[in-house]
């Protein structure tokens, strides 16, 4: 059973006005451990898939399976709890909460999760220093850079242990020193913990370094190969 | 932590949140302080009544009170002495007779209540004895002394060693007129007592009215307020034939009323609340505008709606308890403050004692008052949240994470 299965997948915006066909009749296949990127031009629908598979946004048409479970037919408060539990999230913006230290924002999905004190904080130490910011656990997201920033945010999508992290253009708003220092962390992760991750991108960056590469374009699986 | 968040939310934007923190503390201030002054002013008037006139508990024929007739004394006296004798809660009790007559002088004349006392037993019951401000509460081996109030002695125009004729009726239904000279002028807090009552020896009076050992009203003090329906049920139990009442069935506009305030005084914090409802209503609306992005981001790792609910509604509570505890604590300080010191109304003296209020206040703020505060408190802030906290968790995460 694969991790993933996107099935004939359908997404239409705004059906009543005026329709944006955004992905179309989508079927891809991810296994447990892969490092892919999803590609494409602006438009192609790349965050709308990502968004697909990680439960954010509903299909006009068919469905996504994450370990052979459709979580489609999850209720709200379901669906919320198995993307807390399976599903890590990087942004493109970071998104860290600016009141609390790179430490608490790693702590923050434990606590949701129920993990006791002592068992989170230990966890978010590890894993900020796996990420190269020993130093900068007591500083509040101002305080760092847009790469330390990212890179928090990548501890954060770990500390769930989750099945998957889905990526959305990581690496955007960094500059190269800084895109390359979160790619070989998220590299090293992958190849550690055997996390998958999922990134949309067009960064050449990213693209050289995974190793599949699913293309899009106009809502359509253009390409889908090994990137040796 | 997610309390940790809450707190650590509030003071994102400093000055929006201290602004409101300042205007719960004032206001809360503000309340107590009216509270502890209007509390005050009314518990006072009640024990000044308690010890003016009404003690704790009562002793009466069943019908004296409604008809106020020489002949309603309360029967089997004795028996009503045993009982008393053997209350360990009662610490002292006066036997008066009491009879309504006209006093007159040479100048005027009024109609008044005459209460026949023996002094030394009335002063261990009411204060009379300590308002008397020229000559003295009875003296012994004198006859025929009456203490009268400061304002029936301004309206006879009579001063100390003054001559006046009392005129009331006898047992024997026959007319009784007898002359006494002012041993002693009181003035109480109630210009209205001090214009309608007069006392004299319970001994003379008696004889006066033709009677031997008879007893209109037995009043009573008890130890410790707590135990005044305890007495008061155990005395109804073993005195027969008699009426028992308490001081708020025998003056039942002063618990009556004693009940509005609280009522009018939670109305009044009410109202203070639902005009910071307003304010804090609107700081967590914009607070959560402010931060539609990172409610998108929140959901959309694992937040429950019901988290995120809880979270906004917390710290709209912690927002309205902090300036809610302050202003408490500054209310509580002040009332303490002038509990001990006192309020001095003197400036406007005449117009209280028509009211029988005291001249000088001691504010005071019951613990009940404190817990109904802060449960209004918690009532606001949860209203005042609602409506920002659903807009919330309405919000889908995709859409609000790209929207803002």
């Amino acid at each position: 059973m694969s991790l993933i299965e996107v099935v004939n997948l359908d997404k239409i915006y705004d059906e009543s006005k005026v329709p944006v066909h955004a992905l179309k009749n989508i079927n891809l296949k991810i296994e447990r451990g892969e490092f892919l990127a999803i590609v494409g031009p602006s438009g192609s629908g790349k965050t709308t898939l990502l968004n697909m598979i990680g439960g954010l946004d509903k299909p006009t048409r068919g469905t996504v399976l994450i370990n052979g479970k459709d979580i489609y037919k999850f209720k709200a408060d379901e669906l919320t709890e198995f993307r807390l539990k399976n599903i890590g999230f990087v942004f493109q913006t970071f998104n860290l909460i600016p009141v609390l230290t790179a430490k608490e924002n790693v702590e923050f999905i434990m606590l949701l999760q129920g993990v006791p004190k002592v068992e989170r904080e230990r966890r978010a130490i590890e894993l900020l220093e796996r990420v190269g910011l020993k130093d900068k656990i007591n500083s509040k997201p101002f305080e760092l850079s847009g790469g330390e920033q990212q890179r928090v945010a990548v501890a954060r999508a770990l500390a769930s242990h989750p099945s998957f992290v889905l990526a959305d253009e990581p690496t955007a708003n960094l500059d190269s020193k800084s895109a390359e220092g979160l790619l070989d962390i998220m590299i090293e992760l992958n190849k550690e913990y055997g996390t998958t991750f999922i990134i949309a991108t067009h960064d050449d960056k990213v693209i050289r370094r995974v190793r599949r590469i699913i293309a899009l374009e106009d809502g359509k699986v253009k390409s889908n190969e090994r990137n040796e | 932590m997610i309390v940790q968040l809450a707190w650590k939310n509030i003071w994102r934007n400093k000055k929006r949140s201290l602004i409101l923190v300042l205007a719960t503390c004032f206001g809360v201030w503000g309340g107590i302080f009216t509270s502890g002054f209007s509390v005050g002013m009314w518990e006072g008037t009640i024990e000044s009544a308690i010890d003016r006139e009404l003690s704790h508990i009562q002793i009466h024929h069943p019908k004296f009170r409604d008809e106020k007739l020489v002949s309603q004394f309360i029967p089997d006296i004795d028996n009503v002495r045993k009982n008393l004798l053997n209350e360990d809660l009662i610490s002292a009790y006066s036997e008066r007779i009491i009879v309504e007559g006209i006093i007159s002088s040479p100048v005027s004349t009024r109609g008044v209540k005459i209460f026949g006392i023996e002094p030394s037993q009335e002063k261990k019951v009411t204060s009379i004895y300590r308002k008397v401000i020229d000559g003295s509460y009875f003296t012994e081996d004198k006859e025929n002394q009456i203490v009268i109030g400061s304002k029936l002695a301004e309206q006879l125009k009579v001063k100390l060693n003054s001559k006046v004729v009392l005129f009331f009726q006898s047992i024997d239904n026959n007319l009784v007129a007898s002359a006494f000279r002012v041993a002693g002028i009181f003035k109480t807090e109630s210009s209205i007592y001090d214009a309608s009552v007069v006392f004299v020896s319970r001994e003379e009076l008696q004889s006066l009215l033709g009677a031997k050992d008879i007893v209109h009203e037995v009043a009573i003090r008890v130890r410790d307020v707590n135990m005044i329906d305890v007495v008061k049920n155990r005395l109804r139990a073993n005195i027969t034939n008699v009426l028992v009442e308490d001081w708020k069935e025998i003056a039942p506009e002063y618990a009556l009323t004693r009940g509005i305030l609280y009522v009018e005084l939670n109305i009044f914090m009410g109202v203070i609340l639902f005009a910071l409802l307003f304010g804090i209503s609107n700081t967590m609306m914009m607070s959560v505008f402010e931060r539609i992005r990172e409610f998108g981001m929140l959901m959309a790792i694992g937040m429950k709606r019901s988290k995120l609910f809880g979270l906004i509604i917390s710290e709209s509570v912690m927002l309205l308890f902090t300036g809610g505890a302050i202003g408490a604590f500054l209310g509580w300080i002040t009332v303490l403050v002038l509990s001990k010191t006192g309020v001095d109304l003197s400036m406007v003296t005449e117009g209280l004692s028509a009211y029988s209020i005291p001249v000088v206040l001691y504010p005071k703020v019951p613990l009940h008052m404190y817990i109904s505060l802060f449960l209004m408190l918690l009532a606001t802030a949860i209203i005042a949240s609602i409506s920002p906290a659903v807009k919330a968790i309405r919000l889908k995460p995709v859409e609000a994470m790209r929207t803002f």
